[in-house]
Parts: structure tokens; sequence; C-alpha cells
């Protein structure tokens, strides 16, 4: 029995219309061994996403056809189960930490998986527990499960597995948003229970992150078919340039940076700024500041240059960008080119400063991409006349290679050029000022460091100012002119050297 | 013994038999007297707290006034505003003319009898909502109103994704007021985006479910079943009896 492999697929062609000619996974043979941690790889849109979706039964019967071939995990044929039986060989753990839940506490959410496989009520108190304290999240039991961090709410996710029994796991690019030091102790956690004899597949484009831990790394390439196996720890060099060319890695040297001295213009300047989590009103009193984020501040923001902010999650990084954007509170003083935003009305200061946020399609406001641009342009160049809108909005869509795609809706584009297009969007109406929230949020490499690429560029030659939040130190290290960390309730300028330009 | 213990099903069933019941009489007293069984059930036989209880009074407190002012003016096809005029020469009540006088006279009873009708079901409503855990009460209807799990546990995922949802909500906004556009508390382009996330949203939380091994025909075990009690029994048969002996012995 233990010989067979974990997930065997053979011959799968799946897509998405019947009819339709594009396959999203293209004739895949691939096996998994048993107990062992395989790792993964593809480019975004690659579909291994869709791969997991499929091995687990999840596909077709959410959506999609399945053209032709087999699918078996542990040698039973995936499409002879139920869900219940399904659970009990394989289950997932998905990339964003806030929609797999459907109880409000980690208990609850741990009865349910119970019930779900019909285990007697009485025993389950003592069981939860028990998971609890093996997978260490025991102080997490009676907590809200939406007050927690994502890093939380992926080990509290890793535990319903856990407790669920399944025979293997897939984690499809569980890691992907949590800062690095979260990432890194639930691989470790993952690890170990592999060596309890949990089956592990790792979806994921981040080669660091898992390079001691995988037993086995697989590359995908179009369609999901496998292009190389059998990469270890051991021949993992031997491979880079087949990364290199998938945009899984990238080349380590950096752009040139620039330092600033003590005469820099500031974009955006913090002076004694304190930043609440919430404030708490109550009847009949005056409100309160709840949790502290940011407790008197007094920084800048270079102008021209790219400054990442850096800082676990849960920190308050997108909370300082919302006070900066009039959107939360704060107290103190926050200046942007200059001026106090607290005398700006909403709209003079969105004509300087802009914002992309990790989903770009949450700013798309019209049905095709080249009205999205003119549609800003138009915006805040009241009385522009219409063909010297067009021109302007041809001009930016070729420069930043999104004109072929005109005529299409938003919607219909790979994350990458969402994001590409929601920048351009933002910055159609002259803003000189660009915020980016975790720019990396579901997509790989290739693309980022695209985007990165091309914003680097217009801060040398325009004078853009960009200001990003990441987790992803290696980004930052890459691109930022100027590091930033949000730690105790302050931003810390990193030490700069080891190697780095810069004073 | 608190009002949170009892079943939810039975205790909407009480609640919605005693509406039906009140509807078809037209006793002031008899309203007012359920009104403010409510509100002292709510005040000693549970933990709803006095500040949620009056800030949910307020509304209801409105639209009573608001009925008995209509009530007042139109009832019973002699609508004041089509009598004679206020004779500017005098002042004060002797101004309304006799007619005006005796109209409302006539209205005032049935506006009272409106106005506090909604002001009893009002209480009987606050009753049931600050008693009722929103999970105790999905669960409830599945066991005892056979609520199929598939959209109980809907529900539940659901309400249980509104913090999310309300914080998308706000990044949504300032995404849009960033592009320039203006975008209200209801604007369609913001809901629109909301729409599509929501699908989104759906599929991948149908998805994590079914991962779980959540399958909605299977059978399944239950950490915690509502039950009836004999408690239940004896507060149904203890209000709705009160309230029809009420009923018999104000009209007779």
């Amino acid at each position: 029995m233990s010989n067979e492999p974990a997930l065997s697929m053979e011959d799968v062609v799946f897509r998405f219309y019947e009819h339709g000619k594009r396959n999203i996974l293209d004739h895949v043979s691939l096996s998994i061994e048993p107990e062992k941690l395989t790792v993964i790889m593809g480019s975004s849109g690659c579909g291994k996403s869709t791969l997991a979706a499929v091995a687990a039964g999840l596909y077709p019967e959410n959506g999609g056809f399945l053209i032709q071939g087999k699918i078996s995990l542990f040698g039973h044929p995936v499409e002879d189960m139920d869900p219940r039986t399904r659970a009990a060989y394989l289950s997932l753990l998905f990339q964003n930490p806030d929609l797999q839940f459907c109880m409000d506490t980690l208990r609850k959410e741990l009865y349910f998986c119970m019930e779900n496989m019909c285990m007697p009520p009485d025993e389950m108190e003592e069981k939860a527990r028990e998971a609890a304290r093996r997978m260490g999240v025991l102080p997490l039991l009676d907590r809200p499960l939406h007050t927690l961090s994502g890093g939380e709410k992926q080990r509290a996710s890793l535990c319903c597995l856990a407790l669920l029994g399944s025979r293997c796991i897939v984690l499809d690019e569980a890691f992907a948003n949590l800062d690095e030091a979260a990432a890194r102790s639930l691989v470790r956690q993952v690890a170990a229970m592999k060596e309890q004899g949990i089956t592990v597949i790792a979806i994921d484009h981040q080669l660091e992150l898992w390079r001691e831990a995988a037993d086995e790394i697989i590359v995908l390439g179009e369609g999901a078919r496998v292009l190389q196996r059998g990469i270890t720890r051991e021949n993992l060099s031997s491979y880079m340039p087949l990364f290199l060319a998938e945009g899984l890695s990238y080349p380590e040297e950096s752009p040139k940076k620039e330092p600033f001295g003590a005469g820099q213009e500031m974009a955006v300047s913090f002076s004694h700024v304190t930043v609440p989590a919430e404030v708490i009103k109550k009847r009949f009193k005056k409100p309160q500041f709840g949790r502290i984020l940011l407790s008197d501040v007094t920084t800048g923001f270079p102008k021209g240059r790219m400054t990442a902010i850096l800082g676990e999650s849960g920190s308050g990084k997108t909370t300082a960008l919302m006070a900066i954007l009039k959107n939360h509170t704060y107290t103190g003083s926050i200046c942007v080119n200059g001026r106090d935003i607290a005398g700006m009305t909403k709209r003079e200061l969105f004509h300087q400063a802009g914002i992309v946020f990790q989903n770009p399609a949450n700013q798309f406001i019209t049905q095709n991409v080249e009205q999205e641009v003119r549609c800003s342009v138009l915006a805040w160049n009241r009385g522009c006349p219409e063909e010297e809108a067009g021109r302007i909005t041809e001009a930016a869509l070729r420069a930043y290679g999104l004109w072929q795609h005109r005529r299409y809706s938003p919607y219909m584009l790979s994350q990458g050029q969402q994001r590409r297009l929601a920048v351009l969007s933002v910055l159609s109406g002259g803003q000189r000022i660009l915020f980016l929230d975790e720019p990396t949020y579901g997509q790989d490499h290739k693309s980022t460091h695209a985007i990165m690429q091309q914003l680097y560029e217009k801060t040398r030659r325009e004078g853009l100012t960009v200001i990003f939040i990441t987790h992803d130190q290696g980004l930052a290290d890459r691109w930022a002119d100027h590091i930033v960390w949000l730690k105790d309730r302050k931003f810390i300028p990193e030490p700069q050297g080891e190697g780095q330009h810069g004073a | 013994m608190k009002l949170e213990k009892l079943n939810p099903s039975v205790k909407m069933l009480v609640v919605l038999i005693a509406v039906i019941m009140l509807s078809f009489q037209y006793l002031v007293f008899l309203n007012l007297t359920v009104f403010a069984a409510a509100i002292l059930m709510l005040l000693f036989f549970s933990d709803a707290r006095l500040p949620k209880i009056a800030a949910l009074l307020v509304p209801a407190f409105i639209a009573a006034f608001g009925l008995f002012m209509m009530g007042l003016y139109y009832t019973r096809g002699s609508s004041i505003l089509a009598l004679p005029p206020p004779d500017a020469a005098m002042e004060g009540i002797a101004a309304v003319p006799y007619m005006v006088r005796a109209a409302m006279a006539r209205n005032l009873y049935s506006a009272l009898q409106l106005s506090t009708r909604l002001l009893a079901f009002a209480g009987m409503g606050i009753l049931f909502a600050l008693t009722t855990p929103g999970e105790d009460f999905v669960l409830s209807l599945m066991h005892q109103c056979h609520l199929p799990p598939k959209f109980a546990y809907g529900i539940l995922a659901a309400v249980n994704l509104m913090p999310s949802m309300v914080r998308e909500f706000r990044q949504v906004r300032t995404a849009h007021e960033v592009r320039g556009i203006h975008a209200g508390p209801l604007s369609m382009k913001v809901l629109f985006t909301m729409l599509v996330n929501s699908i989104h949203w759906s599929e991948a939380e149908a998805m994590a479910m079914e991962s779980k091994g959540f399958f909605a025909d299977a059978p399944r075990t239950f950490h915690k079943v509502m039950r009836v009690r004999w408690y239940d029994l004896v507060f149904a048969l203890a209000f709705l009896g009160s309230l029809a002996a009420m009923m018999i012995l104000v009209k007779y």
C-alpha cells in the first residue's frame, strides 16, 4: 500500500470552457511519492493552482471540465470519492487566509471539521485541544479568527488539516503573503508534519523559502506540463538557468541605489504622528484610541526615490498608508510635498498621490482597458479635449505594453497586467507619488520585477516617488534606495552596508 | 433562568404567534402591557444591556409617533385636512373649529391603537433579536426546522466573513477615490466591484469548506445540538397563555 504514489495523474486534460481551445491542464502526467515534501514551481498562470484543485477533486465539481485523464490518490480514483473520503486522503491550504474558515473561532472551526468527518461529539473537545496543543495554537483557540494575523490564520488552518487526518496536504501558495519569519516557521512546522508520515505538496514560487526543506522540486511549464523534476538541494545549482528562464528566480545584482543626504527634499514627511489601530467610540464618552500602531513618529520619505517599508504582518504598514491618504485617524502632522494634508481636500491630495492595493481589480471602474485610462485622464484634467485624452491614453498604454489589450475587460487580464494597468490609471493624472501595497501579491517574480523596473526608471527619469509595502526583503533589497522597518511603533531606517550602495 | 437559554426556534414561533394574535384585536391597554412586559423581561431575565435596548427603541418610538400622527389626521375616512381651516381671529384650541376637534377626538383612539400595536411588535422583535445569538439561531433552524446544512453553514460562513468584507469595502472606496471618482457609501461602481469580489470569495469559501470534508448531503455529527426542553414549552405556554387570558379579560 505505502508504495502507491500519493497523487498520480495520467494524461489529464482540464479546461474551464467545454468547447474552449485553451487547456489549463494540457496532457499532464505526474506522480508524487508518498511521505515526501515535494515543491511544485511554475510561473504565474501556468495552471499550478488549478492542478491542486483538480487533484483534490474540487474541480470539475466547482467548475470546468475534465476532458480526459485519470487521477488517483494513494491508488484510489478520485472521481469515486465523496468530499469526506477525499479529505481523509488529501486536503488543501489556500493562498488567501481570510477565505478558508466557516466559523468565527478556531475551536468552532475544528468542531466543524470533525462534524464533517462524523466523529462522535463527546470526543470533540478533547481532540480539538490535543490538536491545538500539538500544532502550537492553543492560545488561538477562542480568539475571533478575523483578529488573527495572516500567519496565525494559516497556522490555524494547518491545525484543521492536521485534525482532519489527511494523508497528504497541498499548500497552494499558502505562505506567499506572509512575512519571512512567519513563513519560515510555518515551513518548519510542515516539515515536522512530513516526519510524522504526511505527504506534503507545496505549490509556490519562492525558491529560497523551500530550498532546505524540499525533498524534490518539480518545475512546471505551460499547461502545467512537467518541465523538469528530480531537482534536489544537491543538484539545485545546475538548474539555475531554468529557474531564471521561467521567472522563478532573479539575478542577484541590483540597480544603482542613490543615497540621500541631509538636504534631500521629502515627498512625504511625518512630524510627531501617532496612528491608532482603531478608535473606540462609546456612548456618552470621549472616543478613545485602541491599540497604537505608530507612536510619535517623525520621519521623511525622500522625493524621487524608491522607499520600501518592511515589517511583520499586523504591524500597521497598510494603516500608516491609509493615514497618509486621509482615510485613517492620526494625530500630529503629515505633509505631502511640503503641504499639510489636513489643509487639503481629498481631491487635491489624490491629484498628487495615488495608491495601488494588493488586489488591483479593486480599482477598475470601466469595462475596458482603454476607457480605464481615458477615464482617469479626463477625471484629472477637466476640460481636456477628447482627441487630446485619446492621444495621451494611447501613448501611456503603448509605454506599458497594454495597447494590444485595449479592447479587453480589465478583469480578463492576468494579475501582472492588472497591476500594471492599475499603476498606469492611478498615475495618469500626473501624480508624483505612488504607494504600492504588497506589489508581489498574486504574481510571480517575473511580473513583479517587470513593474518595479518600470517604476525604477520612472523615478530616475521623471522624479516619481515610490513608497512600497512588502514582506519580501529580497524585493526591498533589490529595488529600494531606502528601506525602513516598522518596528515597535516606529519607522527604523535599515542600517546600510553589506555590499550595498549607500553611505 | 435567562432568555438566552431558550430554544431560538421556539422563541421565534412564540413571537410570531403573539404578533398574529395581537393583529386581530384593537386593545391599547393590551398592546402597552405586551410592550412593557417585553422590555421588563429583557431588563431582568437577559444579558441585554440597557443602552442597547434604548438604541433600538428610539426608531421604534419615532415610527410609532409617526403612525400616531397619521392616525390622528386620516383615519376612518374623515381627514381633518378636508375640513374648514382654523379661524385666524381666535387663538389656542379655540381657534380649531368644532368639527376638527370632534374628528380628532374620534381619531385619537384609533391612532393610539395603531401606534401602540407597533410598539408591541417592536418590543417582541427586540426581545427576540437581543437574546438570540446568531449562531444558535442558525443551528436551531437546522435542527428544529430542517434547514439543510448546506444553507446553514453557508449563512454562518457569510456572516463570519463580514469583518473582512467591511475592510475590503473601505479599501475599494479608497481605491476609487484615488482614481478621482467620488465614491459615496452606495456608489454603484463600488458595489459592482464588491459584487465581483463576493463571487470570487464565495467560490473560494465553498472550495475551502469542501476541502475540509464538508458535503451538502452527507451525514454528519453535531458538537452542539439545539434541543427543545421542558422550559421552552413552559415559556411558550406561559407567554401565549397569559396573552390569551388578558385578551379575554380586557374585552369582557
